[in-house]
């Protein structure tokens, strides 16, 4: 790989970036927005993103009158001379050059980049970046350094560092199209591989766990044939749970007693709630406790009509929760009482570093996937706060959880405005990081999330996005809007994507990597692996 | 080879006489003086050339008759040998000393009546190696344009560096850096050493 070289720093400003005057014989053409350069200063290298992209000339003659039916050889000649082109670079992070007369210094000089602090001056040298200069500043695969893909321009592999991922809530968005749950599989993958945390899955279109077909034909695995038995697969419908070959481990099954009055306020718009509802659920709880759903849609019209004379609810009121409520009832994976012990269990197997993908199967509606995931994701949070007070009482490093990642889709229903402050996962994006518990969070509309969540997000991957305000909501809290817009724009539909934020030292745009058998081998999936035939020990642990 | 004396010297140019009549030096093309003495060659670029009677004051007249005329008069009247002269002057543009060449005014003019030689082609490609001598070839002033002489003897050297393309293209790049603030200028130049289409087409074809 040779160092080639592009031009001279020729003005700049720390708040702004630096102007560089391209080369002749370097045109514009060859360079893309956002793509990573090297600007070698003299005590310092500076790790840098082309922001913006300019063509000047040098007499303004020249463009109020440019040559007509002009010869290739005067062409040639003018461009890159009288008509030259600039980039604006913007420095993300810097390197300090080892003083190579001291031996010492040579030493002391590992530590990795740094934010930058100044600039270069005059006539420093622009650059391509080097497989070196990326591995220096992205880490070499292996480890908790796991390659998503490679530069736009270049064959090497750009690493996430996926323990630094999974420390804090993460997003991947996209416009529909760009292949947000292939990116979130490979992410998953990744975690899965490195063990730095387990994974839980609330799969509502059933693409994780076994093979499916893609938009260009092809049969990509899904994790359970990748990872066989460390995948666990809990589905909420029986029928599909049962087909040869794809079979669920566990049917999951939903007890009236186990919906908490948040889970019902959080359906209001699906069930088609009053505003009255919640005042009347919290009378109906004084009353019964965790009975009350179960003994109001047990309850005849004599009943209810009774029971609001005594607690001085709404007769109207109640009536309709009632009828709204039923629909709830109908849905085949409710039962009248479950006990907690089969999410109990669930959650003990991600202890044991077991991975879960809860499928939804034909029950599939926004309705079951909110009050499924939000229940599900409640009990596993209270099971964490305990589990994490357990261990801040032991010190036990023994009882310290396993660091959690739950991943869900369609994220706005959960994290709007209106409802984030009350769903577990507005909870979680906000403040679970302290109970090792974060949120991988796929969505195609990341400005109808709120805007608090998404500030928290540490890592953002994100496909093409076109609507301004989807664009402006991703680069939220993040600096150098303005380089990072435009190589968000130019990203193309499919394979390109744009990660930003905790797990990656700067931005970057890569062209995401394959998922075929070469990534299935990288993975270590046995080759023949064909029964999702779990044993007894997967799901139950050795006792 | 000898070609011609120096009857004029200023810091910045001479001016000779050439030694054959009607046929200086060709314009823009790279001529040396040898200073044995120190050591050194002064190299220059024709920047004009003129033939003249040897008074001044007087303007040459017609000689030719229906069945005399262009070379014939010189067979006519073999005297016009003494009394015409051709002269050429030339712009310094550097100079060769302890082995190197530099191209910057020599320290001193060449001396008067020294003889002006030819350059050969490896002493010339060693010395349009390198471009700095096209800002003295601008900064002249004469009765050519700075434009015209630089622009003959980019030809003039691209025809003895044997049709170089690949130093005609680092000549125009130069040319356009040291032009850039006047575009028609530069256009003048460029337009004046254009190798043109038949070049470009042959080299089209040595691609494929």
């Amino acid at each position: 790989m040779s160092n080639k070289r592009l031009g001279v720093v020729v003005d700049g400003a720390f708040n702004s970036g630096l102007t560089v005057r391209l080369d002749p014989g370097v045109t514009t053409e060859q360079l893309r927005i956002g793509s990573f350069v090297v600007v070698e200063g003299q005590r310092n290298r500076y790790f840098s993103l082309i922001s913006d992209i300019h063509l000047k000339a040098t007499d303004p003659r020249l463009l109020s009158d440019p040559p007509r039916a002009t010869s290739p050889f005067i062409a040639r000649t003018l461009s890159g001379t009288s008509t030259y082109a600039t980039v604006e670079v913007r420095p993300m992070l810097m390197l300090e050059k080892p003083d190579e007369s001291d031996p010492r210094a040579l030493l002391e000089m590992r530590r990795g980049p740094q934010p930058v602090k100044t600039i270069p001056m005059h006539f420093a040298e622009l650059r391509e970046a080097t497989e070196l200069d990326f591995a220096t500043v992205f880490g070499k695969e292996g480890g908790v350094y796991f390659a998503m893909g490679t530069p736009l321009t270049m064959d090497i592999p750009i690493c996430l560092n996926l323990a630094h991922f999974v420390e804090r809530s993460d997003g991947i968005f996209g416009q529909s199209g760009t292949g947000k749950s292939f990116l979130a599989r490979l992410v998953i993958c990744g975690v899965i591989k490195s063990k730095v945390a387990v994974n839980l899955i609330f799969d509502m279109h059933d693409e994780y766990a076994f093979d499916k077909q893609t938009e260009d034909g092809r049969w990509v695995k899904g994790l359970r044939q990748i990872f066989g038995p460390q995948v666990l697969i809990y589905s909420l419908d029986e029928e599909l749970a049962r087909r040869s070959g794809r079979n669920a481990d566990v049917t999951l099954k939903i007890g009236l007693n186990q919906i908490e009055e948040a889970d019902v306020i959080l359906l209001s718009e699906e069930l088609n709630l009053r505003q009255t509802a919640e005042a009347t659920i919290g009378l109906l709880r004084d009353h019964f406790r965790g009975q009350w759903l179960l003994k109001l849609l047990q309850m005849t019209q004599e009943e209810l009509e009774e029971w609001c004379k005594n607690s001085g609810a709404h007769a109207g009121a109640a009536s309709s929760l009632q009828r709204n409520l039923k629909r709830l009832q109908r849905q085949e994976y409710i039962v009248e009482e479950a006990p907690f012990a089969a999410l109990d269990d669930m959650i003990e197997s991600l202890d044991r570093g077991k991975h879960v993908i809860l499928q939804f199967g034909r029950h599939n509606s926004v309705l079951d996937y909110l009050l499924v995931s939000n229940l599900v994701t409640r009990r596993v949070r209270q099971r964490y706060e305990e589990k994490t007070r357990r261990y801040e009482e032991s010190k036990d490093p023994k009882d310290k959880p396993r660091p959690l990642m739950i991943t869900i889709e369609e994220a706005h229903k959960f994290l709007n405005p209106a409802v984030a402050r009350q769903t577990t996962f507005g909870i979680i994006a906000r403040e679970m990081r302290k109970y090792n518990v974060t949120l991988l969070v796929i969505d195609q509309r990341p400005s109808s999330i709120d805007p608090e969540v998404m500030s928290q997000l540490g890592t953002r991957i994100t496909g093409k996005l076109t609507e301004e305000r989807d664009i402006d909501a991703v680069l939220t809290g993040v600096s150098n809007r303005n380089a990072l817009r435009g190589a968000l724009e130019s990203l193309d539909t499919r394979q390109e994507v744009l990660i930003m934020g905790h797990a990656v030292p700067m931005p970057i745009s890569l062209r995401t990597r394959q998922y075929d058998e070469a990534f299935y081998q990288a993975m270590g999936a046995p080759e023949a692996f064909q029964g999702p035939e779990i044993g007894i020990r997967d799901l139950f642990g050795e006792d | 080879m000898r070609i011609g004396e120096i009857v004029e010297t200023t810091s910045t140019g001479f001016v000779a006489e050439s030694f054959t009549l009607n046929r200086p030096p060709p314009l823009g093309s790279l001529v040396a003086v040898s200073l044995p003495a120190q050591d050194m060659e002064i190299y220059a670029v024709v920047a004009y050339g003129q033939t003249v009677g040897l008074d001044p004051g007087r303007r040459a007249v017609r000689r030719s008759t229906e069945i005399v005329f262009d070379e014939a008069i010189y067979h006519e009247h073999p005297e016009l040998k003494h009394i015409l002269r051709t002269e050429f002057g030339a712009v310094l543009v550097g100079y060769l000393a302890e082995g190197q060449v530099w191209q910057h005014l020599p320290p001193q003019p060449p001396p008067l009546h020294f003889s002006v030689q030819t350059v050969q082609t490896g002493e010339l490609q060693r010395f349009t190696d390198h471009l700095l001598y096209f800002r003295l070839l601008l900064s002249y002033n004469g009765p050519v344009s700075p434009l015209q002489v630089l622009a003959a003897n980019v030809r003039e050297v691209y025809r003895q560096r044997g049709s170089d393309r690949a130093w005609l293209d680092a000549a125009a790049r130069e040319i356009a850096t040291l032009l850039k603030n006047d575009h028609e200028a530069l256009l003048t130049v460029l337009y004046a050493i254009d190798p043109g289409e038949a070049s470009a087409i042959a080299e089209r074809r040595g691609q494929l």
